[in-house]
């Protein structure tokens, strides 16, 4: 477990300093090409999607723990995937970034990813105190 | 990005040249780093949990309290013994590559409330598809339904506003 944490750190800084030399964004992709039909984001998008796709079954035949498989989704999960997965492109284009860009924007010193990021995290408290309990008592 | 704005990056690129990194490559090293972080290196479960910039965070603030006080906030078990630290490492090499580069610069918030409202919104629609867009994507290549739906809606959401965007600009 430890371990994890130290492989996060490390991922965490080789995927800030790639991020920042890339300006990488997973919502700007779409968005770039929209408005301008520049697909320098796109590609590197439909990038990491084609080689974790191709990493995650060829790491477990290397040695690594396979994919255990993920639950059948239901209808009220997918619901719960289906708004959220809405909500996080929709405001994000509105923010300006994915979180992972809001986190790199931050860190190069642009003031409104600052403010972002606080409410990124005071999002868990409001999550945890207001979103799941009604989420948990309204769904079944 | 209007063209003024596109030449002016141009010239600035040219003035501090740095290491300089395309969008494929940068796709292709954080899918690896993913990956291997999932497979090789403990951060699981749950699976595809190698980025994931809203349940990492999640996990170090919920951690970091359940750990000064009483309370028994969830954390994924990946984080039970001691937390991802994603967050924090994107923080420092995004600082680093950007001190590196000459790009490191304050720019005062014009909108603070706006932006720490957008903060609190995708952050609790990303608790609630369990991914922000980056694992989206990852649970999507993992093979996961619920990834692919959240996911699909997510570039349903991002068309949108787009088009809003750009429809609110040509008003």
């Amino acid at each position: 477990m430890t371990v994890g944490a130290i492989a996060s750190l490390v991922v965490g800084v080789v995927i800030g300093f790639v991020g920042q030399r890339s300006r990488m964004c997973f919502v700007g992709g779409i968005r770039d090409y929209i408005l301008v039909r520049d697909t320098f984001l796109l590609k590197g998008m439909i990038a990491f999607g084609l080689v974790a796709w191709v990493a995650f079954p060829l790491g477990g035949l290397a040695g690594g723990v396979p994919i255990a498989g993920f639950g059948r989704p239901v209808f009220m999960t997918l619901l719960g995937s289906a708004i959220g997965g809405f909500g996080v492109g929709y405001v994000s284009i509105l923010a300006n970034g994915c979180p992972l860009r809001q986190h790199v924007l931050a860190s190069q010193g642009t003031g409104s990813s600052v403010y972002y990021l606080a409410g990124f995290f005071s999002g868990v408290v409001v999550f945890q105190s207001v979103v799941s309990p009604l989420a948990v008592r309204y769904l079944p | 990005m209007s063209d003024a704005g596109r030449g002016r990056a141009v010239q600035e690129e040219r003035r501090r040249p740095g290491l300089r990194v395309s969008g494929i490559q940068a796709g292709v090293v954080m899918a690896l780093a993913a990956v291997a972080a999932g497979e090789f290196f403990e951060v699981r479960p749950p699976d595809a949990y190698g980025i994931c910039m809203a349940c990492h965070g999640r996990d170090l603030l919920d951690w970091l309290v359940n750990n000064w006080s009483s309370a028994r906030w969830p954390v994924s078990q990946a984080s039970l013994v001691f937390p991802l630290l994603t967050t924090v490492g994107v923080l420092i090499g995004g600082f680093t590559a950007a001190v590196l580069s000459g790009e490191f610069r304050w720019h005062r918030a014009r909108k603070p409330l706006k932006s720490f409202a957008y903060g609190v919104l995708v952050m609790n629609f990303a608790l609630l598809a369990a991914g922000c867009a980056t694992r989206l994507l990852l649970r999507t290549a993992a093979g996961d339904l619920l990834g692919l739906a959240g996911f699909a809606a997510m570039v349903v959401g991002v068309i949108l506003a787009t088009y809003w965007l750009r429809w609110r600009a040509l008003r």
